[in-house]
C-alpha cells in the first residue's frame, strides 16, 4: 500500500513514501560523503565561503526544497569552478552525486502539474515593426536603419524581459509615426525634384563584375523617379541587345532591353543611355544594375572586358524625383476605403478600420473616441479630412495597443491560474512566430468568429506558403545560425582579397534559402546535417569551385562530391566562426557544441593564453600549436569537445574555401568523438554527426520554442520539449511538422498569472504609490 | 548599422548632400558662440575605451608634477597642464566575486555604476550610473538631460559574455537599475537629434506639429495608465518604462519650445556612418562639442568601442581583431598592436581636447569649463584585472580642479569616489555612489 504525501510546490506534487524512503538512502550515500569531504569544510555556518552555507543542503528534501540552489551548485561543479584546486576531490564521486541530484529532479519534474508559463508584454522590435508597418500600410519603412538596436537575451532579440523603451526609441517611435503616417496618406506637399548622379567620375559607384553596378542611395520622398543608366564604350557590330535588370535591396523591379552595338554616329568617347520612370520608396537603398546572362563578356579577356572599344558596360545611374506618382499609392488604397471628403461617418469607418487591424483586436467606441479626436483636432486647426485621418494613424502607431503585445489574465498575479489564450491573441503570437508580423485579415476573421483554434494546422500551411513566411528564415535562422553576424565581419582584404559584399550577399541567401526550402518542403531535420544538395549562383559556385552554374540567380544545386554537404558547410556559418585574419577550430566547435548539438561549453577562465598568431602556418601547424594549448589540464577538459569539432572543419579556411592545405602545411582534419568514433574526413565527421540528430532536434527544438513564445525556456518546459522531440522522432523529424507541434504545444496554447515574489510586491506598491 | 556599402561621406555630400543641405543651414540663425549669459556651466563627460590598455605603455612611475608622458599617454602631451592622471583606482565591483567569468560584460556594466551587474541575460539588473544621478537632478535646466553617444553597434545575434545580457556591453549609461541608455551610433541621427529633422519647417508649422504631438502624447499616456490597470507586476513595469519616456519627451518638447533660438553647428548634414575610424570618432565629437558650446547638455557619455570587440584596425595595418590581441600570451608584436591601438584612440581623444581648448567661454575656454574622464574598465586586457584602471580626467571642471599632476590615490581606492567628486562638483551632494567610500580628496585648487 502506499501512503501519499503532498508537498508545497508550484500546483501541489505527490511523491510516494516509498520512494522518497528510497531517495534518502541514495542521497546519504551519494550525497552527503561528498559534502562532508569537499564542501561543507568551506561552506559552512561559521565560514560560509562565497556567502554559501550548505546547512539546509545537507538534508534528502533539500533537492525539492533548496532545488535552486543546487542547481547552481551543479552547475559550478560541471563547469569545474568547485571545488577550487587544493581541495580533496573525486572526481567519479562527484559524477556520482551529481547524476543522483539531477534523478531526483527529474523525478520531481514527472509530478509536476503541468506549467505553460507566462510571456511579458513586449513591444516589437525593429524587424517586427517594419513588418507590421509594410502589411498595415502598404509602406516600406526600415526601422534596422533608425531605431537604437534591439538587446537580446537567450540569443534572439524577441524577448519580453529584454525589450526596454528608452527615451531616444520614443522620439524615433514619434518621429517615425510622424513619416509613416504622412508618407501613407501622401498629403504633404512634395518637394522640389533634385538629381543626384553615381559614376565612375564621382568615384561613387561599385563596379561588382563586369556586368553590374551598384550604388547606395537615399530616397528622400516617396514619388516616381527618373532613373538614368549610362552606358560608356560599345561591343562588336553584331553584337545583340542584352537584357539589364534594376534592383533595389536585392529585389529586382524592372528589366529593360539596351542596345549595345556601334549607334553609327561618331563619338570621340562612344556612350548612350537609357531611363526609366519608376516609383520608389522613401529611405536608404542600394540600388543594382546588371546585364543579365551577359554572354558578350565572357569571350573578353580582363583587359578587353575594360575597354570602351570593345565592350559595353553600365557607368552611371542617376536619380532625378521626386515626381508625383502616376497610379494610386497602395498605402491609400488600402486605407481609403471610403471618400474621407464626404464626412465624419466615412473617416470613423476608415479609423475604425485601421485602429482593429493596428491593435490586432476587435475596436469598441472607448477606441475609437479618442483617436476622432485627432481627426477633428486637425480639421479644426484648417487642415483636410484626409490630413486628419493622417494625424489619427499618427496616434494610433505610437499607442501601446500598436507598439506592445500585451495578453490578458483574468487573475495576473495568481501563478495557477493556467488558462487558454484567446484565439486573438494566438493569431497574433502566429503571425508574429511566422511572419514576424502582424496578423492579416483571415487570421484576425477565424480568430474573431473563435473558429482559428480548430483551422491551425490549415492556417500554417497557407501562411508557410506565403512569401512572409521568409521572416522566420532571416530572423529565426539568421540569430540561431548568427548568419545576421556576416554584416559587422571583416575578413583581412590581404589574405581573403575574395571576400566582397557580393560573396557575403550571396552567403546570406544560400544559408536563407536553405533553411526556406527545408521548411516549405517539410524536409527530415538531419538534412541540415549533410543534404547533399544547396543553393548557389555564380559567384557563390565559383567561391565553392562547383562548375556549371552561371548568372546571378539563385538556383538549387546537387552536391556531388564530397567537399560540401549540409550547413556546416556553408559559407556563411564557416565565415562568421572564423576570426578576420584565420580560421579559429576552438570558435568552430563551440558554434557546433552551442547552435547544433545544444550542449553549449562553459565560458573559459580569464587570463586564458591565446594562440600566437604570428607563428601559425609558419613555424608549426594551427594544429600543433592547440594540442600544445590542450597540455594545460584546464582547458583540456573542454577544449578536448571542441577542437576536435573545429578541426574537422579546418579544410575550409576562414571565408569558407575549400582548402588543402593550411599555409604550406598539410592538414590533419582527423578526430575522434568522446564514444570513441572516429573521422577522417569533413564528410566523416558530418556523418558522425548525423547520428546525433535526436541531439541536434532537442536543441533546434529549444531555441525554436525560444523564438516563438520570446522567452527564455524554464524547467517546466522540459517536458514539452521532451514531448515534441519524441513525436517527431516517429517519422525521422520533418521540420515543417516541427512548427505545428510548436504552435500545439502547452506554453504555446496557454498562460497563467505571475507568480508574485516579496521583492516585486514592494515594488508594486511603490507603483501604485506614485 | 555599419554597411561596408555605405558612401565615403565626402563623396555623396559632392553628389547629392551639399547641394540640399548646405543652404538650409546656412539659412539657420547665426552663431551663437559667447551667448551664454553670465558663468559658463561646468560639463562632465565620460569617454569609455575597451579591452583595457598595454598597461605597461601606460602607467606613469612617478606622483606630482607631469613631466614625460607614456607612450600611449604620449598624444596629450600639450595638454599636461589641463589634466590629471589618476593611479590605484579601482573597480571592485568589475571582479568575479564568485559570479565566476564575464570581466568584459562586468566591467562595462560596474564602470559608471560603480555596482555589480547581475549575470544574466534576461532580467538585467545594474544600478544607476553617476551620469544620469547628475541628468535627473541637472538635466532640466539644458534641452537634453544628457547624451549618450558611441561609435559600435551592438552584436546582432550570440551571447555576449559568459552569460552577461548583452546590454551590459551594449551601454555606459544607465537611467535606471533595469534600464539601458542606448548610445546614438549613427552621425546623421545625432545631428538630427541635437539640432532637429525639420530644419525645414516655418515657425506656424513647428509650433502646430508640437501641439499634435503634445496630444498624442497627452493620448498615449492615457492609454497606458488604463491598461495598467489589470496586468501583472512585470508587464507594468514594461509599461512603467514606456510611460517614463513619454514624460522624457514631453519635458524635451517644453524645453524646446521655451528655447526657441536654432542652432548653426557649421557643418553640413552627415550621411551615414563613415567607415574610417579617426572620421567617425572626429564627427561624433565634433556635434558634441556643439551641443557642450550650446548648452544643449551638460552630461555625457562616449562608449568608443564595445567591450569585448573584434573590430580592426586597419588604418594602422592591424588586421586582427582589438579582443583577440589583447590575450597576447606576452607576446611581444602582439602586445605592441595593442600599444598602438590604445595610443590611436588617445590620439583621437587628444584631437578633440585640442578643439575644447580653442573655444573660448570668457575668460576660460570650453575645456577649462568640463571635466571628462577617459578610460578603460580593465586593467590589463590580457589579465583582466581591475584595480589601478587606467584613467585620465581631462580639464579643470570650472577653474576647480588642480590640473597637471599625477595623484596616486591608496590602493584599492573605489573609482567610485572619483566619480562622487565629479557629481559633487556638478551640484549633485550625494553621500555614497556605488562603492564609494568617500570622495577624492585633495583634487581641487582649494
Amino acid at each position: 500500500m502506499r501512503i501519499r504525501l503532498s508537498v508545497a510546490f508550484v500546483g501541489s506534487t505527490l511523491i510516494s513514501y516509498s520512494v522518497q524512503a528510497q531517495s534518502a538512502t541514495g542521497f546519504n550515500q551519494t550525497v552527503t560523503p561528498v559534502l562532508n569531504k569537499t564542501c561543507t569544510p568551506c561552506h559552512n555556518d561559521r565560514s560560509a565561503a562565497g556567502g554559501l552555507n550548505l546547512g539546509l543542503f545537507t538534508v534528502p528534501t533539500s533537492t525539492t526544497d533548496q532545488r535552486d540552489g543546487w542547481e547552481r551548485i551543479i552547475q559550478k561543479v560541471r563547469n569545474g569552478e568547485m571545488p577550487p584546486k587544493g581541495v580533496p576531490r573525486s572526481a567519479p564521486e562527484l559524477d556520482g552525486m551529481m547524476k543522483f541530484i539531477e534523478g531526483e529532479f527529474a523525478r520531481a519534474d514527472k509530478n509536476v502539474k503541468p506549467d505553460p508559463g507566462r510571456v511579458t508584454a513586449k513591444r516589437l522590435n525593429r524587424n517586427e515593426y517594419s513588418n507590421t508597418i509594410r502589411d498595415l500600410l502598404a509602406i516600406d519603412f526600415r526601422a534596422e536603419k533608425d531605431f537604437p538596436t534591439d538587446d537580446s537575451g537567450y540569443g534572439f532579440d524577441n524577448i519580453g524581459d529584454v525589450l526596454t523603451i528608452s527615451p531616444i526609441l520614443m522620439e524615433k517611435y514619434l518621429t517615425a509615426a510622424e513619416r509613416i503616417a504622412a508618407r501613407a496618406i501622401g498629403a504633404d506637399p512634395m518637394p522640389k525634384p533634385l538629381e543626384a548622379e553615381y559614376s565612375k567620375k564621382n568615384s561613387n559607384i561599385r563596379r561588382l563584375d563586369r556586368s553590374n553596378v551598384e550604388a547606395s542611395h537615399r530616397i528622400d520622398f516617396d514619388g516616381e523617379y527618373v532613373v538614368r543608366f549610362g552606358f560608356p564604350g560599345e561591343r562588336a557590330s553584331d553584337a545583340k541587345p542584352v537584357d539589364m535588370g534594376f534592383w533595389m535591396d536585392g529585389k529586382l523591379l524592372r528589366t529593360i532591353k539596351v542596345e549595345t552595338r556601334p549607334s553609327g554616329l561618331v563619338y570621340f568617347n562612344p556612350y548612350s543611355e537609357e531611363e526609366i520612370r519608376i516609383d520608389l520608396p522613401e529611405g536608404d537603398h542600394v540600388f543594382r544594375a546588371g546585364f543579365i546572362n551577359d554572354e558578350f563578356v565572357k569571350k573578353l579577356d580582363d583587359k578587353e572586358a575594360f575597354s570602351d572599344k570593345k565592350n559595353k558596360f553600365i557607368g552611371m545611374i542617376s536619380f532625378l524625383g521626386p515626381h508625383a506618382s502616376k497610379g494610386e499609392k497602395p498605402s491609400r488604397k488600402k486605407i481609403l476605403i471610403c471618400d474621407p471628403k464626404t464626412g465624419d461617418v466615412c473617416a470613423e469607418k476608415i479609423i475604425a478600420e485601421l485602429a482593429h487591424k493596428a491593435y490586432r483586436r476587435p475596436v469598441t467606441k472607448a477606441d475609437t473616441a479618442p483617436l476622432m479626436k485627432f481627426y477633428r483636432m486637425a480639421k479644426t486647426e484648417g487642415q483636410t479630412a484626409e490630413q486628419g485621418i493622417q494625424l489619427a494613424i499618427q496616434a494610433m502607431l505610437v499607442s501601446p495597443h500598436f507598439l506592445f503585445r500585451i495578453e490578458h489574465d483574468a487573475k495576473p498575479t495568481d501563478a495557477t491560474a493556467v488558462h487558454k489564450i484567446t484565439d486573438v491573441e494566438l493569431a497574433t503570437r502566429l503571425s508574429y512566430f511566422l511572419w514576424s508580423s502582424t496578423p492579416d485579415d483571415e487570421l484576425l476573421r477565424l480568430a474573431e468568429a473563435g473558429k482559428l483554434r480548430a483551422a491551425v494546422p490549415v492556417q500554417i500551411k497557407r501562411m508557410m506558403a506565403d512569401e512572409r513566411a521568409s521572416a522566420l528564415a532571416s530572423n529565426f535562422a539568421g540569430q540561431w545560425l548568427e548568419i545576421r553576424n556576416l554584416d559587422s565581419i571583416k575578413p583581412d582584404p590581404q589574405k581573403f582579397p575574395a571576400w566582397s559584399p557580393e560573396l557575403r550577399d550571396a552567403m546570406k541567401a544560400e544559408t536563407r534559402m536553405f533553411f526556406e526550402y527545408m521548411l516549405r518542403e517539410n524536409r527530415p531535420m538531419g538534412e541540415f546535417i549533410d543534404a547533399k544538395f544547396t543553393f548557389l549562383n555564380e559567384r557563390l559556385a565559383k567561391h565553392y569551385e562547383i562548375n556549371g552554374v552561371e548568372g546571378p540567380e539563385f538556383r538549387r544545386v546537387e552536391l556531388t562530391n564530397d567537399q560540401r554537404g549540409g550547413i556546416l558547410s556553408h559559407g556563411s556559418v564557416l565565415a562568421v566562426s572564423s576570426y578576420p585574419t584565420r580560421t579559429s577550430p576552438v570558435i568552430r566547435g563551440k558554434y557546433i557544441l552551442q547552435n547544433i548539438l545544444g550542449t553549449p561549453p562553459p565560458p573559459p577562465p580569464p587570463d586564458v593564453p591565446l594562440l600566437n598568431e604570428e607563428e601559425v602556418g609558419t613555424a608549426a601547424s594551427l594544429r600543433k600549436q592547440m594540442e600544445k594549448h590542450r597540455t594545460n589540464a584546464v582547458c583540456a577538459s573542454c577544449h578536448d569537445k571542441m577542437d576536435v569539432l573545429g578541426f574537422g572543419l579546418e579544410n575550409y579556411d576562414a571565408i569558407g574555401k575549400w582548402r588543402a592545405k593550411d599555409g604550406k602545411f598539410d592538414l590533419d582534419v582527423s578526430g575522434t568523438f568522446p564514444n570513441g568514433k572516429s573521422f577522417a574526413t569533413p564528410a566523416e565527421m558530418r556523418t558522425l554527426l548525423k547520428e546525433d540528430t535526436p541531439m541536434f532536434v532537442r536543441c533546434i527544438t529549444e531555441k525554436m520554442l525560444t523564438y516563438s513564445l520570446g522567452r527564455g525556456l524554464e524547467r517546466y518546459d522540459k517536458r514539452t520539449i521532451d514531448e515534441i522531440v519524441a513525436k517527431l522522432s516517429k517519422s525521422n523529424y520533418p521540420f515543417q511538422s516541427l512548427i505545428l507541434e510548436i504552435v500545439d504545444s502547452l506554453p504555446f496554447q496557454m498562460r497563467r498569472g505571475e507568480l508574485i515574489t516579496s521583492e516585486q510586491k514592494v515594488k508594486a506598491k511603490e507603483i501604485a504609490q506614485r | 548599422m555599419i554597411t561596408p556599402k555605405a558612401l565615403p561621406r565626402r563623396t555623396f555630400l559632392r553628389g547629392l548632400g551639399a547641394a540640399i543641405a548646405l543652404p538650409v543651414l546656412d539659412a539657420m540663425a547665426p552663431a551663437f558662440a559667447s551667448q551664454l549669459p553670465g558663468k559658463a556651466p561646468v560639463r562632465m563627460g565620460f569617454v569609455y575605451v575597451p579591452n583595457g590598455m598595454d598597461i605597461r605603455n601606460w602607467t606613469l612611475d612617478y606622483e606630482g608634477k607631469l613631466q614625460g608622458l607614456s607612450r600611449i599617454m604620449a598624444p596629450l602631451e600639450p595638454f599636461k597642464e589641463d589634466m590629471i592622471v589618476f593611479g590605484n583606482l579601482t573597480h571592485n565591483n568589475g571582479r568575479a566575486l564568485l559570479d565566476g567569468a564575464g570581466d568584459h560584460g562586468r566591467c562595462c556594466g560596474s564602470y559608471l555604476t560603480g555596482v555589480q551587474p547581475k549575470k544574466t541575460a534576461v532580467d538585467i539588473h545594474c544600478g544607476i550610473s553617476c551620469d544620469q544621478i547628475v541628468a535627473n537632478q541637472i538635466g532640466n535646466q539644458t534641452r537634453f538631460p544628457s547624451l549618450e553617444l558611441g561609435m559600435e553597434d551592438g552584436r546582432q545575434a550570440g551571447d555576449c559574455d559568459s552569460g552577461y545580457s548583452c546590454a551590459y556591453t551594449n551601454n555606459l549609461a544607465w537611467r535606471s537599475e533595469t534600464q539601458a541608455l542606448p548610445p546614438i551610433l549613427d552621425p546623421r541621427a545625432l545631428f538630427e537629434r541635437l539640432f532637429g529633422v525639420d530644419a525645414g519647417l516655418t515657425p506656424e508649422q513647428k509650433s502646430r506639429r508640437n501641439k499634435f504631438r503634445r496630444s498624442i502624447l497627452d493620448f498615449v499616456t492615457d492609454d497606458t495608465k488604463k491598461l495598467e490597470g489589470n496586468l501583472g507586476p512585470t508587464d507594468k513595469r514594461k509599461l512603467d518604462e514606456y510611460l517614463s519616456s513619454i514624460r522624457e519627451i514631453e519635458r524635451q518638447l517644453e524645453r524646446a519650445e521655451k528655447d526657441n533660438a536654432q542652432i548653426d553647428p557649421h557643418m553640413a548634414k552627415p550621411y551615414g556612418i563613415p567607415a574610417d575610424f579617426a572620421e567617425h570618432f572626429k564627427l561624433m565629437t565634433d556635434m558634441l562639442t556643439v551641443a557642450m558650446q550650446a548648452d544643449l547638455s551638460r552630461v555625457f557619455t562616449f562608449l568608443v568601442t564595445r567591450e569585448g570587440t573584434s573590430r580592426s584596425y586597419r588604418e594602422l595595418g592591424i588586421p586582427d581583431g582589438h579582443h583577440p590581441l589583447t590575450h597576447h600570451r606576452n607576446e611581444p608584436a602582439l602586445m605592441e598592436k595593442v600599444s598602438q591601438i590604445n595610443t590611436y584612440h588617445v590620439k583621437q581623444f587628444a584631437g578633440w581636447v585640442e578643439k575644447l581648448k580653442s573655444i573660448k567661454e570668457g575668460n576660460s575656454s570650453l575645456l577649462d569649463n568640463s571635466m571628462i574622464v577617459y578610460g578603460a574598465g580593465l586593467t590589463d586586457g590580457n589579465r583582466h584585472n581591475h584595480e589601478d584602471l587606467p584613467t585620465v580626467m581631462v580639464g579643470k571642471g570650472g577653474n576647480y580642479f588642480k590640473t597637471g599632476r599625477r595623484v596616486v590615490v591608496r590602493r584599492e581606492t573605489p573609482m567610485s569616489n572619483l566619480f562622487l567628486s565629479m557629481m559633487d562638483r556638478m551640484g549633485v551632494h550625494a553621500e555614497h555612489f556605488g562603492d564609494s567610500t568617500g570622495p577624492v580628496n585633495g583634487l581641487n585648487l582649494g
